[in-house]
């Protein structure tokens, strides 16, 4: 597909996701297209750590819910208004991908896995336990509900209403494209798929393995953070079990199913994936059923998923006579 | 092209449209997942409702009246995503549900918000109506109340001065065990230790033969059945000794077939309303419900009752303002007014003789029949023991 | 209850569920040694043998305990049912999933997925492993429903005291029975042609194949091995605790993960240590700490195991890296 042609499409999708409310007035409608817009956003914070930099990681929630919970303990407790506290969430879920990091870099990628599982358990479990802090299996309630000024005609909250929040998740998820698209093609970009495909090359080649690979951690859960502190906004109140170990393989699976390191395809996953148990309402049982088979399905068929980058399908027809 | 054409075509697809004489009634709650069982319980209460009031004839003006089933799997993001739907739909003018606390509560304001009635049956936490909103209503008795008439109950009737907690960690059975406890010392008597356990949780033996240590009167669970049979089967491997009482979550007779009969005999449970199988107003419903759906739920008779509210509501507001509804073509009432009219009803209500008694509500929404239930298990079934006495 | 009796309970209670906790824990063992994949599957397999007994049960009608021949005889069949298709289940899991991911032999060209060198983990074959995990679970709900299911106590309910401490005949079945099959194991491992082979394609898999060694069939047998004793492992559990759910599969095969790493990967000796440790400090940590935060510490234990002293207690056993 030509430059040219590739704009095009990015410009008229674009525009569509603005226009749709205009377009599609039904509010339920709007609620589930937002909520698919909110994991694409952790679609592609995932989608550094897996798909570019080729480390799996299966707690990829418990950052979702560190920011959630990060904001939602601001504005509780200290009235941080939503606009503000986007950043505390943003950092804190960033320090916390980092602080994991650094003792998980060393440990080769299987053990990862499972390293990121327990974290994301530990995590969960901690939030619901520790009730003077997080509320407990309550959770935290009463998060205000963001709201804007406007020059002209005053204070507009955003209540729990579809429009508003969609159009903050659509926004945020066209910056954080953006910002992965433009990571990607960088220096960091490049070193990341180096790890990616060969690390005992990648750190001959001079390129500091550990510091790389805790700043994948670290920006992916910077932009969990930051979808975190959406969604408990949007929701008004958070619990625990919304953070479990299902929506990590969830995210995962969309990251697959649209194309390992693909940031066009984190998205397409995620809008896959995010409508269908809705489309599919009758069959909601079927929900981790499908998951699963996506997964098996396209390792086996087309690895590097639907819209699958051109560096990944080229190395993994690799000849093993060179190993 | 024939000006008439259009028109005689236009007339056509207008007439088309959807069938505007239908008003529905949104019902959500559990109904795949582990707790499938019990959202069924409760949509089969409700279904039952809905067809008992079209049965009585077509509600004034020819509407009839049809019940939208959503499922929140019980999760809390599900169920905002359902609340939003149904308040999407303009022909949905009350909603029954949810069924767990954790769903009800965000889902709630997404009603107030939209301004449209709900009535939830089972849910049990009382901060849900400590929110302010005055579209929320229930039929059921909160935890506040459930846990304090449990230590009553032990204290006074059982005898029991050294009591231990357990409680599943969920906002239910956290809150129960919280206000149980609070009661437990305020009437003297010894909490020996209040700890949580995860559901899905097995093994409960290490924490069973610590309780065993402490030699307890009484033990108490605030959860749900899984997890209340394990504790009950094996606390007899771990030799404690003493009662063993539970809240309405362990209230299902699955609960007897796990722990086994033998291990049950003599579990006490409170539940969150009498025995319907007593209230002789109730025996209409009971027969209707075993000969449509089989054996009544727990939670079935509660549903029954908020839906056949809801409807009576809507039944008011048309008579009250039959234009409200008119749908001629010189204009559509807009769905917020018509909402409105059903809450302003629910404003005044004087009371209902539904099926526990004559049904009415607090200026919080919560339902003033505060009757808790005792059941005990024997010979392998629940067998009613009495209302909780406040004495 | 004086310490000392409750230590004695709370151990044998631990020593249990440890060795549940082992018989699962072979399996990743030794799995992870011949291919070094961490078989996420494995806990649904352990789980469906628990389901697949309970089937048994269901259709003999069985539902209170028995004794004598009736229970040894059922037993059996239960056992030789649910290994059946645990070791069908396993094979097909192998077959399916994981072989063509695997480079092969007699072609250039590594399949898609698959590492370079043969040892470093496979995203593909990690990403298959979680797909075939949430398939089976869903599977096994969609069939089976999704709340606990009861599985009948067969055996009776004697009890002895001993030093304090209560002991069912039951928890002396299951540490036996995990005893015996470990000791099993290990003797095909070390002592005879099988078990050689084994060995050496956990080392090496491209010096088996010049060695004329067939390494295919080598892990089919090492997975269909670990899903017998993982089908033991589910009777037990189901005996054990009289419910099961469709859901133990996940948080169990955690546990016994955890418990084949503390023993040291690759390691069989190391999966029966790793499970009764796991087990009994589990059981110590819920009386004497807070069951309420269970299963974090076994998280913690986990993840501190991996990130700072993955070699476990008794030394991993896997192929050196490059």
């Amino acid at each position: 597909m030509t430059t040219g042609r590739a704009r095009m499409l990015w410009l008229i999708a674009v525009l569509l996701s603005f226009l749709l409310p205009v377009i599609y007035r039904n509010p339920y409608h709007i609620e589930v297209v937002a909520s698919a817009g909110l994991y694409a956003i952790l679609a592609l914070g995932l989608n550094i750590v897996v798909g570019l930099t080729g480390l799996l990681h299966l707690g990829y929630a418990a950052f979702f819910a560190i920011g959630a919970y990060t904001y939602a303990l601001c504005n509780v407790h200290l009235g941080c208004p939503f606009w503000v506290g986007l950043l505390p969430a943003t950092v804190v879920g960033g320090l916390c991908g980092m602080v994991l990091g650094i003792p998980a870099i060393r440990v080769r990628g299987d053990y990862l896995a499972i390293v990121t599982l327990g974290f994301g358990e530990i995590v969960r479990i901690t939030f619901t336990n520790l009730e003077r802090f997080t509320g407990g299996p309550n959770g935290l309630l009463g998060i205000d509900h963001p709201t804007l000024w406007i020059p002209g005609r005053g204070i507009y909250d955003f209540g729990v209403r579809s429009v508003p929040y969609y159009y903050v998740i659509v926004v945020v998820m066209w910056l954080v494209a953006v910002g992965c698209l433009r990571l990607s093609g960088s220096r960091i970009g490049r070193a990341w798929a180096a790890i990616r495909e060969d690390e005992l090359a990648a750190s001959c080649s001079g390129i500091n393995i550990a510091r790389l690979k805790l700043v994948a951690l670290g920006v992916a859960a910077a932009i969990a953070g930051l979808g975190g502190a959406i969604f408990a906004a949007k929701q008004g109140t958070i619990t625990p079990d919304s953070f479990d170990f299902i929506l990590s393989v969830m995210i995962l699976a969309m990251v697959v199913l649209g194309g390992l390191g693909s940031v066009p395809g984190a998205m397409l996953g995620a809008l896959v994936l995010g409508t269908l148990p809705e489309l599919l309402r009758g069959f909601e049982q079927f929900r981790m059923l499908l998951f699963g088979l996506v997964m098996i399905i396209m390792m086996r068929a087309r690895p590097q998923g639907l819209l699958g980058n051109v560096q990944i399908r080229r190395e993994l027809l690799v000849r093993s006579d060179t190993a | 092209m024939s000006p008439w054409l259009l028109f005689a075509g236009a007339l056509v697809i207008a007439g088309c449209g959807r069938d505007d004489r239908v008003i529905k009634i949104g019902f959500v709650a559990p109904l795949t997942g582990d707790q499938a069982p019990h959202g069924e319980d409760m949509r089969n209460g409700a279904k039952l409702a809905v067809e008992h009031a079209n049965v009585q004839g077509e509600l004034l003006g020819g509407y009839r009246l049809a019940l939208v089933e959503l499922d929140d799997q019980r999760n809390p993001t599900q169920a905002v995503v359902a609340a939003k739907r149904l308040v999407a739909d303009r022909d949905v003018l009350a909603v029954v549900g949810h069924l767990n606390s954790s769903c009800t509560m965000p889902a709630s304001a997404i009603y107030h918000q939209a301004r449209l009635l709900q009535i939830s049956p089972v849910s049990s936490n009382p901060q849900i109506s400590r929110q302010g909103f005055d579209t929320f209503y229930r039929t059921c008795a909160t935890d506040d109340l459930q846990g304090p008439a449990a230590a009553l109950f032990a204290v006074r009737e059982l005898g029991a001065t050294r009591i231990f907690i357990i409680d599943d960690v969920t906002t239910y059975g956290r809150g129960l065990a919280n206000e149980l406890e609070k009661k437990l010392r305020e009437l003297g008597a010894e909490v020996l230790g209040h700890e949580g356990i995860t559901q899905g949780e097995k093994d409960f033996m290490p924490l069973l033969t610590k309780i065993k240590s402490l030699e307890p009167d009484l033990v108490y669970f605030a959860g749900m059945f899984p997890e209340g049979a394990l504790l009950i089967k094996q606390r007899l491997d771990a030799g404690v000794g003493g009662s063993f009482m539970g809240g309405d979550g362990l209230f299902d007779p699955v609960l007897i077939d796990l722990a086994t009969p033998e291990a049950a005999e003599g579990v006490i449970l409170t539940t969150i309303g009498s025995d319907i199988h007593q209230v002789p107003t109730a025996q209409a419903f009971v027969n209707a419900y075993e000969e449509r759906f089989g054996q009544v739920g727990a939670y079935s008779a509660y549903s029954y009752e908020a839906t056949t509210i809801a409807i009576w509501a809507i039944q008011q507001a048309l008579q009250n303002n039959r234009n409200l509804f008119s749908r001629t073509s010189g204009g559509v009432s807009p769905v917020t007014e018509r909402r409105q009219a059903v809450l302003d009803v629910m404003d005044e209500f004087a009371g209902h003789p539904g099926l526990f008694g004559v049904q009415r509500f607090d200026e919080k929404g919560d339902s003033l029949i505060r009757d808790i239930g005792l059941f005990t298990v024997q010979d392998g079934r629940f067998v009613f023991l009495k209302t909780a006495s406040w004495e | 209850m004086s310490p000392w009796p409750l230590f004695c309970q709370q151990l044998v209670n631990g020593l249990t569920i440890g060795a549940i906790y082992a018989l699962i824990a072979v399996g990743y063992t030794m799995v992870y040694g011949v291919i070094q994949l961490i078989n996420f599957a494995h806990g649904e397999v352990f789980m469906v043998g628990a389901y697949l007994a309970l089937t048994v049960c269901l259709l003999v009608g069985a539902s209170h305990a028995l004794t004598g021949i009736a229970l040894v005889a059922l037993c059996l069949v239960m056992a030789v049912v649910a290994m059946a298709g645990c070791g069908l289940l396993g094979w097909g899991i192998e077959r399916v999933a994981y072989r063509p991911l695997r480079p092969r032999p007699d072609n250039c060209l590594t399949p898609v997925g698959a590492s370079r060198d043969g040892h470093t983990p496979r995203l593909t074959a990690l990403i298959t492993a979680i797909g075939v995990s949430f398939f089976l679970q869903n599977a096994v709900m969609l069939v089976y429903g999704a709340t606990d299911r009861r599985f009948p106590a067969l055996v009776p309910p004697l009890r002895w005291e001993v030093g304090g401490a209560t002991v069912t005949v039951l928890q002396v079945v299951i540490v036996a029975t995990g005893t015996v099959l470990m000791i099993a194991v290990q003797g095909l491992v070390m002592g005879t042609k099988l078990g050689t082979a084994m060995r050496a394609t956990a080392q090496d898999h491209k010096a088996c194949w010049l060695l004329g060694i067939p390494v295919d069939r080598i892990i089919v047998i090492t997975f269909i091995l670990g899903s017998v004793l993982a089908a033991i492992g589910g009777i037990l559990f189901g005996l054990y605790y009289n419910t099961i759910n469709f859901h133990d599969g996940y948080l169990t095969g955690l546990k016994a993960f955890t418990a084949a790493v503390l023993g040291g990967i690759g390691n069989i000796p190391g999966a029966m240590v790793g499970g009764v440790v796991l087990g009994v400090l589990e059981g110590l940590g819920a009386g004497y700490l807070s069951s309420q935060w269970k299963n974090v510490f076994a998280f913690v234990v986990l993840v501190g195991l991996l990130l700072f002293k993955p070699t476990g207690l008794l030394g991993e056993r896997v192929a050196e890296r490059a």
